[in-house]
């Protein structure tokens, strides 16, 4: 490529009087606008799909916009209103939960199926391939097949008649119905951050076990002395990529306990209340904006807060 | 050419301004309500989930109106049913909607509180005499004056129930209940007997079950929710008495038709409301069940059924208002639902079309008898469903009687927090 060849730095600036510099600085007259034609497709996606979106959603969050009247400016009177929304604080509580519950065992689980998949031992393909399925599954055949198991006459609760527990009201009580979504997220979940992980064990020297090893050190005490330090990088990423994933869940809980979130909304999350305050033809647009402003808000201070502890550890 | 940094900034900025200067559309114009004019010009019709099944016939009513008016031209479109009023309200605000909207009565209210649709009294009254009174009358919203779109076809249905469960109860199986009295009784019966394990009912009272109930939903001046009163309360309080005896299913909190519908399929709930289309769903899907299944009419205290209603709106906007006119009439007119009704279980909305052979004459068959049955209480049926409630308030009113059923709350507080919220969302509908 011509412009990999251009000199950088004051002297290129200057130009130079060399004859064998002259189509070099040709090509550099080109060069303010070339990088910015390259980024202009990317640009334009971003702008039109993730930046007009956002500004779009904060404008609306201080007007009283509904979908089919423009609104007003109404300045923080909907965020005013969120403080006294039974259903909002239910939603954050529920989404708050989620991340409690279901970031724990996303970092922790996929990495401990990393170890065991690790090794080269004949027919671990098809172990791999079998975990990584559900990630590739589509949501809502995954939500249903949940549903389906878990129902009141399912083969979960056939199963727990059978050795005398007796059914149990997964998709009946909110909290078992919270934590089956989880579930359902963490199964899921578990293939994708599984192939991060073992990304990231390749990495890890074998010296170090070995070391490890000889100075009488088991399994398990190499797995926190080595494996654990070696990989926190990446249970950082992956923390912080399931606690964001996990604040915005929406599918799991949606297709569990139904569109009106569970018995009384008792399992609506902060995004399934903006979907049902926002959407329709009577969806109030400014309302479930203001909303939207304070998920991201919360995911914001999530990622300052992983990335935060991650150099506190470094430090 | 090089292109400065400031000229591609300017861009930038401005592609991510325009949009905005062109958000918040929505129209006060309401539009001319001059339907004068020759019919002609291209018009795009919009249904709602019905190009799977019955293509040729609406290829067919298109290339007849076309033959009919020379000059105009149909393009026809088709939703699915899942999302059909994002898809409007998208339509709305991005001025892209369709001439002619196949709509029901509560997607008709917010469009024509927002100017998109045309009223008919002003531009199409000639045709009013042509439907049943009631039907006509379904597609108007308390608090504006006007009618906002032809009724199109009407549903209702029987309650399906299961006559081996109700015979394993001790119950007769050729006497289901016919009032809420028996309906409580019986369930109650069915579930003792089943030891909580078969429920007769799999979902909680919605607007239309206290509307069939005789609870007042709405005040005279439609300016506010009334189904707070005693009676309200009282259906409320037998729901709840139900659940606790698992005569109204554990999951019924979280219960959508469909699961409902699943549930009675497998014999774990005993009644199911339905409609003749049903039948054929339980001969394939549950034959065990079709043998033993059992019909009989929606429980009402008011002598009055539910019915469902669809319509044909007219985009208020539209540039080809006879031609679009002219074309939701045709459809909607007697002799084409006639033709619809005799190729889907559903029944015309035109004055008379009820009391033709096809909807009164026996032949032996269930499906005849459930449509006969259904044609005769269609005649006295009810829309409950008030066109102001809204889908948030259908989940308000939800989510308070799951807080009753599951003892959160006295049937009387959640039905009082119930009309609050709607009140309240009614409000800001403006």
């Amino acid at each position: 490529m011509a412009s990999s060849t251009v000199p950088t730095g004051s002297r290129a600036r200057r130009g130079s009087r060399a004859p064998e510099d002259r189509p070099v600085r040709r090509v550099r007259r080109q060069l303010p606008s070339s990088p910015w034609l390259f980024a202009a497709p990317g640009l334009l996606i971003t702008g039109v799909f993730v930046l007009y979106p956002f500004v779009s959603t904060v404008i609306n969050s201080f007007t009283d916009r509904r979908t089919l009247i423009p609104g007003k400016f109404v300045g923080l009177a909907n965020f005013r209103e969120l403080l006294d929304d039974d259903m909002f604080w239910i939603g954050l509580r529920n989404s708050t939960l989620y991340v409690l519950g279901v970031v724990p065992a996303l970092v922790i689980l996929p990495l401990l199926l990393a170890l065991l998949v690790q090794k080269n031992i004949p027919g671990i393909t098809f172990f791999r391939s079998a975990f990584y399925t559900p990630v590739v599954a589509s949501i809502v055949v995954v939500g249903l097949i949940w549903v389906w198991l878990l129902d009141e006459r399912g083969l979960i609760n056939s199963l727990l008649e059978i050795i005398g527990v007796g059914r149990v009201g997964f998709l009946s009580d909110q909290w078992l119905l919270l934590v089956s979504a989880m579930a359902v997220t963490v199964w899921k979940g578990l293939g994708y951050y599984m192939i991060i992980y073992l990304a990231a064990l390749a990495n890890v020297p074998r010296e170090l076990h070995e070391a490890a090893a000889v100075d009488g050190a088991g399994a398990i005490r190499r797995f926190v002395t080595v494996t654990v330090p070696a990989v926190r990088s990446t249970m950082v990423l992956v923390g912080a990529l399931s606690s964001v994933a996990a604040f915005k869940v929406f599918s799991e809980v949606y297709l569990m306990a139904g569109p009106s979130g569970g018995p009384a909304g008792e399992d609506t999350t902060l995004v399934m209340l903006v979907q049902r305050t926002g959407t329709g033809l009577t969806g109030r647009v400014g309302y479930a904006s203001a909303i939207s402003v304070v998920v991201f808000v919360v995911t914001v201070v999530l990622m300052l807060l992983v990335l935060r502890a991650d150099r506190k550890d470094e430090s | 050419m090089p292109i400065s940094r400031r000229a591609l900034a300017a861009t930038a900025v401005a592609a991510l301004v325009l949009p905005l200067s062109a958000c918040g559309s929505g129209s006060d114009d309401g539009g001319s309500s001059d339907a004068s004019g020759k019919v002609e010009g291209n018009i795009t019709f919009q249904t709602w989930n019905l190009r799977a099944n019955f293509k040729s016939y609406f290829e067919g009513v298109i290339a007849d109106f076309e033959k009919q008016y020379p000059g105009t031209h149909v393009k026809w479109v088709d939703q699915p049913a899942e999302g059909y009023p994002d898809k409007i309200s998208a339509d709305a605000a991005g001025g892209t909607l369709p001439d002619v909207v196949n709509v029901s009565p509560d997607l008709v209210a917010p469009l024509a509180k927002a100017g998109f649709a045309l009223d008919l009294d002003k531009s199409a009254a000639k045709y009013k005499k042509e439907y049943l009174a009631g039907a006509w009358a379904s597609h108007q919203i308390p608090g504006m004056s006007g009618t906002y779109a032809f009724p199109w076809y009407l549903n209702t249905g029987p309650l399906f129930y299961n006559k081996s469960l109700f015979k394993e109860a001790g119950l007769d199986p050729e006497q289901p209940p016919k009032t809420y009295d028996e309906l409580f009784t019986d369930a109650l019966e069915l579930a003792k007997k089943s030891d909580g394990k078969v429920a007769t009912l799999a979902n909680v009272p919605t607007v239309e079950d206290f509307g069939r109930y005789g609870v007042e939903l709405m005040n005279k001046e439609g300016t506010g929710f009334a189904f707070n009163d005693a009676k309200g309360v009282e259906l409320l309080t037998k729901y709840k008495e139900l659940y606790d005896a698992k005569a109204l299913d554990p999951q019924a909190l979280t219960a959508t038709p469909e699961s409902s519908g699943k549930k009675f399929l497998t014999g774990a709930v005993a009644m199911n409301p339905g409609s003749a289309l049903d039948l054929g769903n339980f001969k394939k899907q549950a034959p065990n069940l079709y043998k033993n299944i059992g019909i009989t009419d929606q429980i009402t205290s008011t002598g009055h059924v539910n019915m469902y209603v669809m319509g044909l709106m007219v985009n208020a906007q539209t540039k080809k208002k006879p031609a679009a006119i002219a074309f939701a009439h045709y459809v909607t007119d007697a002799e084409h639902q006639m033709s619809f009704a005799k190729k889907v279980a559903i029944f015309p909305s035109t004055a008379g079309s009820l009391d033709d052979p096809y909807f009164t004459k026996e032949d032996g068959t269930d499906e005849t008898r459930v449509r006969i049955a259904a044609a005769k209480s269609l005649k006295t049926a009810v829309n409950y469903t008030p066109v102001l409630f809204s889908d948030q308030m259908k989940t308000a009113l939800r989510n308070e009687v799951a807080k009753a059923l599951q003892g959160k709350e006295s049937p009387q507080d959640a039905l009082d927090n119930a009309v609050k919220a709607c009140d309240t969302l009614l409000q800001q509908q403006g």
